[in-house]
């Protein structure tokens, strides 16, 4: 059943498009993105009125960046899950709502963040996971222990950050997102971005200096 | 490590922000010449270096992911204007235009309300299936979807209230209620004042 289905948002996507209006010069709504197989707006607008094919293609496009959020705001992949479904569900259901003039994914993101702070809330204390395969115990798989300690550490120095210096840092660090736009996710000023990621680099870096010394 | 300034008097931050960022020296001639700086810089690069390791290591969303959420919305797009609470014993639904009523009571409820609009009431030019069901999404203020609800209510406010604080009350108002009525999780409360009402106006 999903194929027709697909065949079928091809054809709602080229209908809509006739309808929508075209963004404006300078919107910060690109008519199309690289790995979207349609404009963004227009899925938007399909999966507005009810349309859960277009709304998966918006969550398939979305969904590494958020989960990589996810993970590193929250520590464990088990919990990074828990969010990011939570976070979907809450976008479909809060579609309707939506104000296109505002970035989707900005949008997206911002549910993504106060998904993974519930999630923290209903949990236990953030105990941090480690994220990668897990490798048998060889002499040769040495380096790679010592690589996941070193991620492991890492992220548990994110972990101890406060919310919202590892917000904005997770944001800027590991999403790659100016401080501008970690400011438009996050409620904040530019500069204000600016300031909680520094305080976070300090924090880390301090850390960071005694889990090595250790 | 987080003294402000270096022996040297270039601040600990700058060089930090060079690590972290991978920008160039703002004084290259100074750093090259320097000790106290290249041994911070060495000391910082190789405590960021965890950090750079950490981003750069290439994160997927597990692949069952994206199903379980769109197997979650196509079962919740199967009943839209019903929210429906699941138990081993079997499910209840409850119609939208009930948690609409609901919230419209619970915000006439709050003494500076004159009057809660929407949500379950309709006007004589509207047929109750039009306000919360199959055909009338958009003109119902509820929105359903499995145990989660969103409101959007309409209120009339006694002339002279503080309106920001009105607001507070209503929506709190309204999560007490819709909770504590129907053990649904209030997802979200909109609140449009959409009129003031002086004492004499009601009378």
């Amino acid at each position: 059943m999903r194929t027709p289905l697909r065949d079928n948002l091809a054809d709602r996507v080229t209908a809509s498009m006739e309808r929508l209006p075209q963004p404006a010069r300078g919107s910060d709504r690109p008519a199309s993105r690289p790995g979207l197989r349609a404009p963004s707006h227009v899925l938007v607008s399909l999966a507005r009125g009810g349309d859960e094919p277009a709304f998966e293609e918006l969550m398939r496009f979305h969904q590494d960046r958020a989960y990589l959020i996810a993970l590193r705001l929250t520590g464990n992949p088990h919990d990074a899950q828990d969010a990011v479904q939570e976070a979907f569900l809450n976008a479909w259901r809060g579609l309707p709502r939506f104000r296109d003039e505002a970035d989707f994914g900005t949008w997206l993101t911002r549910i993504v963040i106060n998904s993974c702070h519930h999630q923290r809330r209903r949990q236990r204390p953030t105990e941090t996971f480690d994220d990668t395969t897990p490798v048998s115990a060889t002499p040769a798989t040495d380096l790679i222990v010592e690589g996941q300690q070193r991620h492991r550490a890492a992220q548990q120095a994110i972990s101890e950050l406060s919310l919202d210096q590892r917000s904005a840092f997770v944001l800027h660090i590991f999403a790659g997102l100016t401080h501008a736009e970690v400011g438009r996710i996050l409620g904040i000023s530019e500069s204000a971005a600016k300031v909680r990621t520094h305080r976070a680099r300090r924090a880390i870096a301090a850390t960071m200096h005694e889990w090595e010394e250790s | 490590m987080t003294e402000d300034n270096l022996p040297c008097g270039v601040p600990f931050d700058e060089i930090l922000d060079q690590v972290t960022d991978h920008r160039p020296p703002r004084d290259p001639r100074h750093q090259a010449t320097c000790p106290t700086c290249r041994a911070t810089l060495a000391e910082l690069g190789d405590v960021w270096s965890l950090i750079d390791e950490l981003a750069a290591h290439p994160v997927q969303a597990p692949t069952h992911l994206l199903h379980a959420v769109m197997d979650r919305i196509r079962e919740l797009s199967a009943q839209p204007w019903y929210a429906v609470l699941t138990t081993p014993q079997g499910d209840t639904k409850i119609a939208a235009r009930v948690v609409g009523a609901l919230a419209r009571l619970a915000a006439e409820d709050v003494p500076e309300v004159s009057l809660a609009l929407g949500g379950g009431h309709h006007s004589k030019d509207q047929s109750l299936a039009e306000v919360a069901g199959p055909s009338g999404e958009a003109a119902t203020d509820v929105g359903v979807s499995g145990t989660h609800v969103v409101v959007d209510i309409d209120v009339i406010a006694d002339l002279g209230t503080h309106l920001p604080h009105l607001a507070d009350q209503v929506r709190a108002r309204i999560h007490q209620d819709i909770a504590s009525y129907t053990g649904l999780t209030v997802a979200e409360v909109n609140v449009n004042i959409v009129d003031v009402l002086t004492t004499e106006r009601i009378d």
